[in-house]
């Protein structure tokens, strides 16, 4: 009898608890529904903008300005936090469902490959503040502007290195390859490590080879890429490249790096130039910035990979860059906030407080950071850089890391590298569909 | 004699089967028509084109070399898992007093998440890591290797550590196995002058084939369906030399080449198929029923 009730009154709880939750979750649906679906709180427009955690800090979505903006036109703007490792797919995603955000954060030269630039997104030639932009190259593909930022500030590759060990050693800035191997020598001798390679990361391997190929492309052959993009040229057309290859392999084999270059990691570099274990390492200016970071004693610079004779400085394409997809359902708007953020006030304010080289003929650049100004008066002024091979690219170009990284196993030759990239070059324009392959 | 009445009807299993088939048998099929096109990223028209996708798979070296490896790694850890597990539990199945104790530290790393293992023993594995010099403290100098940089060993490295993980977990499904089996065989047995060996290969083995066969599937599908500590500890390096077929799909769609990902999924998918089903029917039919 009493077993009999139990059963019931059990019954009757589990089946109240299910009825329960499950109106919970109905209700807690429809609740992120209609939050979703900003319009349709009478009238505010709310803007989507997408962007990777790991571009948390980037100017455009500090709070101050978003707050000015909403201010100022009742246009609020959310923010879609990406975690980084997901910010390709999940984009990739929303855009072939139509979820597209109005504003999308990401890097040009990326956006071209991973999100399909030309289908996906607005030309903004003919926005107001496209007159004002100096530099257009760094915000265009194909010939149009697709991308907004207030810097032409991008990002310079090269060899980093502590300059207080230069000064103690009494080093200068080598010209060419075999002065640069002299520099390592002399800094091995002292017990420093002279370069730092990080080739668990494969993307790290392919500093020195896009910045000399690039580099010699553009004294020796400028059109190159154009006929390597439509299958005219092959990467292994090029001897000098194999040498470039033979060059960065060297610098390993002649023990002038860490020992466990395929176990090291990108992570530890900042690590290895606080502790003065390292006196160069080939990557780009942004490793400066973290390093200073941590210890603003430490002075660091960058100077050309030393491929070739008086080789120019690479220069990275810009990234950070906002976009705005076709299928938005606020282009006006999204339009509207990036006008905002070009007009001159706060154009002037984001460059002024993040160091920036500014884009717009109005507003004038800061003063920069020693090793910023160092570039600007070296290098871009005098026009000695060379934007990477990176630039250039259409296809994803992680095949070619992976097979550095073999080079570096001691499984390929320099040209087994290039041979083995060029078929999986073809094989990956033909799947796109470019045309010529 | 009278059929026993089912309690329940079967239209009792609708609501599962049918969210079974939307979720899982559907998408299944989905994937099987995918592997057949060209199906991309950056292409909205979808073309069918036969068994191209597989061609390439069987064509590519580094796919070639993914299946490799993916075969390497599942019999290693099969046979590695399956034998130490079976002699862990052997062991601790005789009286000792620490038994218990040992029982638990063995068992502990398949607790362990297998991501948060591989991330520690990746600096271990190090050329100047605790691995290596744990050998030359005890001057076995000569054995320290390039573990995860190598790339002919980098294979074995990785299901040594899968090993090492997952034996405890084997050898709990063998005890279990083990203290089902009536001591009475045993007793008679040794009543007629049968060695350990001999008692161990008749006896023992085939009553365990419940647990055998349990052990064998979970291994067998879990090393063909390896990704994490690969992801972990080399992402598929260096160069190519440690890839799987997990990474490999992880690859293709990164690539955007979603149509030969799918195609090396369902490869993967019609291997396990092809070796779990016989192999289920097989050890059923020998199994010894009490």
């Amino acid at each position: 009898m009493k077993t009999i009730k139990r059963k019931k009154a059990m019954s009757i709880i589990l089946a109240s608890i299910l009825s329960i939750s499950l109106t919970a979750c109905g209700s807690g649906g429809t609740d992120s529904g209609t939050a979703a679906g900003g319009d349709s709180k009478g009238g505010k427009v709310t803007l989507e903008l997408a962007i990777s955690k790991s571009s948390q800090d980037s100017a455009f979505i500090q709070q101050d300005i978003l707050d000015a903006f909403e201010k100022q036109t009742n246009i609020r703007v959310n923010l879609q936090l990406i975690p980084a490792e997901q910010t390709t797919t999940v984009l990739q995603t929303k855009l072939a469902v139509d979820e597209t955000p109005d504003i999308i954060q990401y890097n040009l030269a990326s956006a071209v490959t991973d999100l399909n630039l030309e289908r996906n997104f607005e030309i903004l030639d003919n926005e107001p503040w496209a007159s004002r932009i100096v530099n257009k190259d760094v915000l265009s593909s194909g010939g149009h502007l697709y991308s907004f930022h207030v810097s032409q500030d991008t990002g310079m590759q090269g060899v980093v290195y502590n300059k207080q060990i230069f000064e103690e050693l009494g080093l200068s800035i080598p010209t060419n390859y075999e002065e640069f191997l002299a520099i390592c020598e002399k800094i091995k001798a002292s017990g420093i490590t002279p370069v730092f390679m990080p080739y668990k990361d494969a993307w790290a391997a392919n500093i020195w080879p896009a910045a000399a190929f690039a580099d010699f492309v553009a004294k020796n052959d400028p059109t190159f890429f154009d006929e390597l993009n439509s299958n005219k040229k092959k990467w292994s057309d090029i001897p000098e490249f194999k040498t470039f290859l033979e060059q960065q392999y060297e610098v390993y084999t002649k023990g002038y790096t860490n020992t466990d270059v395929l176990s090291d990691s990108y992570d530890m570099a900042v690590g290895k130039f606080l502790n003065k274990e390292v006196a160069m390492m080939f990557m780009g200016d942004w490793l400066i910035e973290g390093v200073a970071e941590q210890d603003p004693n430490m002075e660091l610079g960058v100077f050309p990979i030393p491929s070739s004779d008086n080789a120019s400085l690479g220069a990275s394409p810009l990234g950070g860059q906002l976009f705005i997809p076709k299928k938005s359902k606020h282009l006006d708007e999204a339009k509207q906030f990036l006008d905002y953020i070009a007009s001159k006030d706060v154009a002037q304010q984001i460059v002024d407080s993040k160091g920036y080289v500014s884009n717009f003929s109005d507003v004038t650049t800061p003063e920069l950071p020693a090793y910023k100004q160092d570039i600007v008066d070296n290098y871009i002024t005098p026009k000695k850089t060379v934007l990477t091979t990176d630039a250039y690219m259409l296809v994803d170009r992680s095949e070619l890391y992976r097979l550095l990284q073999d080079q570096f196993a001691g499984g390929l030759s320099p040209e087994e590298v290039l041979k083995s990239w060029d078929e999986k070059f073809s094989q990956l324009m033909q799947d796109k569909g470019v045309e010529g392959f | 004699m009278k059929r026993t009445k089912n309690l329940y009807s079967y239209y009792m299993i609708f609501p599962a089967l049918i969210i079974y088939s939307i979720f899982f048998v559907v998408p299944a099929l989905a994937a099987f028509y995918y592997s057949f096109t060209d199906w991309r990223l950056d292409r909205l028209e979808l073309k069918f084109i036969g068994w191209d996708n597989f061609e390439k798979i069987f064509s590519d070296k580094t796919l070639i070399l993914a299946l490799k490896n993916t075969a390497i790694f599942a019999i290693v850890t099969v046979v590695g898992k399956n034998v130490i597990g079976l002699l862990l539990a052997v062991g601790l199945n005789m009286r000792l007093r620490t038994k218990n104790l040992l029982r638990a530290i063995f068992y502990s790393p398949s607790i362990l998440s297998i991501l948060v293992i591989s991330i520690l023993f990746t600096p271990m594995l190090r050329t100047e890591g605790t691995i290596n010099n744990l050998l030359e403290s005890v001057g076995l100098h000569s054995l320290s290797q390039a573990w995860l940089t190598n790339p002919s060993i980098v294979i074995w490295t990785i299901a040594i550590v899968s090993i090492w993980q997952s034996a405890g977990f084997q050898m709990a499904i063998y005890l279990a196995g083990l203290q089902s089996i009536s001591q009475e065989y045993y007793e008679a047995a040794k009543i007629d002058g049968a060695s350990s060996w001999r008692s161990f290969f008749k006896i023992t083995l085939p009553l365990l084939l419940p647990a055998i066969n349990i052990n064998l599937m979970l291994t067998l599908i879990g090393g063909l369906k390896v990704f994490s500590e690969v992801y972990v500890m080399t992402g598929g390096g260096p160069g190519n030399a440690s890839q799987v077929v997990g990474t490999i799909i992880l690859r293709s769609f990164g690539e955007g080449n979603w149509g030969l990902g799918t195609a090396v999924n369902t490869l993967l998918f019609v291997v396990v198929t092809i070796i779990a089903i016989p192999l289920l029917i097989f050890m059923r039919r020998k199994e010894v029923t009490e």
